[in-house]
């Protein structure tokens, strides 16, 4: 049998989760965590854009307290997405977050305002997050070769929210990073392609193991629970 | 033909209710600010440089109201004080004193009215006509004065009666005489 990802006990130190709950975003809508959420956000609420908007002409112009609305307004989801990128290790999470402002801060005069200023966050966040993983000390990729068969694992059924972001930091790198975009966050397979800088074919096929992997994870976490 | 790795509906719910915002660490917000304006990308604010804002502590207002109020009222005992002081005074002099003191007292200010005489003859400059004028009135004003208080005294004093028959006279002789009026008839 192929080796399962680390147990929840094996995890880093440092890992960090929030609660469950508040899952509502900075928007105000409630996120539906699939599909193209991000587009119908924008055109629901324009005026949300065009605060955005006048927050970072504000920005531009030096403004501390615009920069502190902004900043309030974005980085819960900033962050959330990073941390849970990064698997749960919020050192390397807020780093991630305070790189991305500053970025953020020094692109801001070239951001032509065609995508809601989250998401455009949110890529260079993406970026981040992928080159602090190219940094980590690698973790294999792949924890069973493709030649093999996929373990026999069940569609998880009724699962804790924790134990779900557990097996989910647990995954390796690649796998989760594919993972959280695609199923948490509902972006296209050409998006995390993009985001990525990995090919179309390469985002399902790790998609697929991905699921296999925390499947299996949590169905062993579940017999053992019941067990 | 559903593919057996799409998710589950089960799946599909439980990744709907991961939460999508998380609080994020205390003090990353000001780093974040130092870090872009240390960079130059937002301003630093500038602080005033006027005196700190001092806030009241309700202690020290208790306690100035309370010295406020303990000056105010020694204020008034001390005013009480110098008023009961002078009002003895007054009625040592007046009334409490006897006949041989008060003519004590006459003989003594007598003195000094001389003395106070002498001095003011001797400093008035004999060649300017005004200052020796005005000497010289303000000794017979006082001879006057005195010599009015003994014929009150002793009506039939001759010397008193004297003095004040030749003031009367003087008096009368430095008056300008009245002007004369000149009648228009028509």
């Amino acid at each position: 049998m192929p080796p399962l990802p680390a147990k929840v006990a094996d995890r880093a130190p440092g890992n960090h989760y929030p609660r469950r709950g508040n899952k509502g975003d900075e928007y105000g809508t409630p996120s539906s965590g699939h599909g193209p959420h991000r587009v119908s956000r924008a055109m629901a609420l324009p005026n949300l854009i065009e605060h955005d908007r006048a927050l970072a002409s504000q920005v531009l112009a030096g403004d501390e307290l615009a920069f502190r609305e902004l900043y309030r307004r974005h980085t819960p989801r900033l962050y959330q997405l990073v941390l849970r990128l990064l698997g749960g290790r919020d050192a390397d999470a807020e780093d991630a977050v305070q790189e991305t402002w500053l970025k953020a801060t020094e692109r801001l005069d070239r951001f032509r305002w065609e995508c809601a200023f989250g998401t455009w966050l949110s890529a260079i966040a993406l970026n981040i997050a992928r080159e602090q993983m190219r940094r980590r000390i690698r973790r294999p990729e792949a924890d069973w070769p493709e030649d093999l068969d996929p373990p026999a694992a069940a569609p998880f059924d009724v699962v804790d929210s924790m134990d779900l972001e557990h097996a989910v930091a647990d995954l390796p790198d690649g796998y989760r990073a594919v993972l959280v975009l695609h199923d948490v966050e509902g972006y296209t397979h050409e998006e995390i392609g993009l985001a990525l800088g990995i090919a179309e074919g390469t985002s399902k096929s790790q998609l697929f193991w991905a699921r296999q992997a925390l499947r299996a994870a949590l169905g062993g976490r579940q017999k053992g629970t019941s067990a | 033909m559903t593919d057996p790795n799409d998710l589950t509906p089960a799946e599909r719910r439980a990744f709907e209710a991961l939460p999508r915002e998380a609080k994020p660490p205390t003090g990353l917000e000001d780093r974040t600010v130092a870090l872009l304006q240390a960079r130059g990308v937002l301003a630093v604010p500038l602080r005033p440089l006027a005196m700190p804002t001092r806030r009241w502590h309700p202690a020290w207002l208790v306690g100035a109201l309370a010295a406020s109020l303990a000056l105010f009222a020694s204020g008034i005992a001390v005013g009480q004080f110098l008023g009961a002081r002078s009002a003895t005074i007054a009625a040592a002099v007046g009334l409490g004193s006897s006949l041989a003191e008060r003519t004590q007292q006459v003989r003594r200010t007598g003195s000094e009215y001389v003395a106070a005489l002498s001095a003011l003859l001797q400093e008035t400059d004999s060649s300017d006509a005004a200052s020796r004028q005005r000497a010289t009135e303000a000794a017979l004003g006082a001879l006057g004065a005195a010599a009015q208080e003994v014929s009150r005294l002793a009506p039939s004093d001759p010397l008193a009666a004297a003095v004040l028959r030749g003031l009367t006279e003087r008096r009368r002789a430095s008056q300008p005489p009245p002007p004369t009026r000149t009648v228009v008839w028509y």
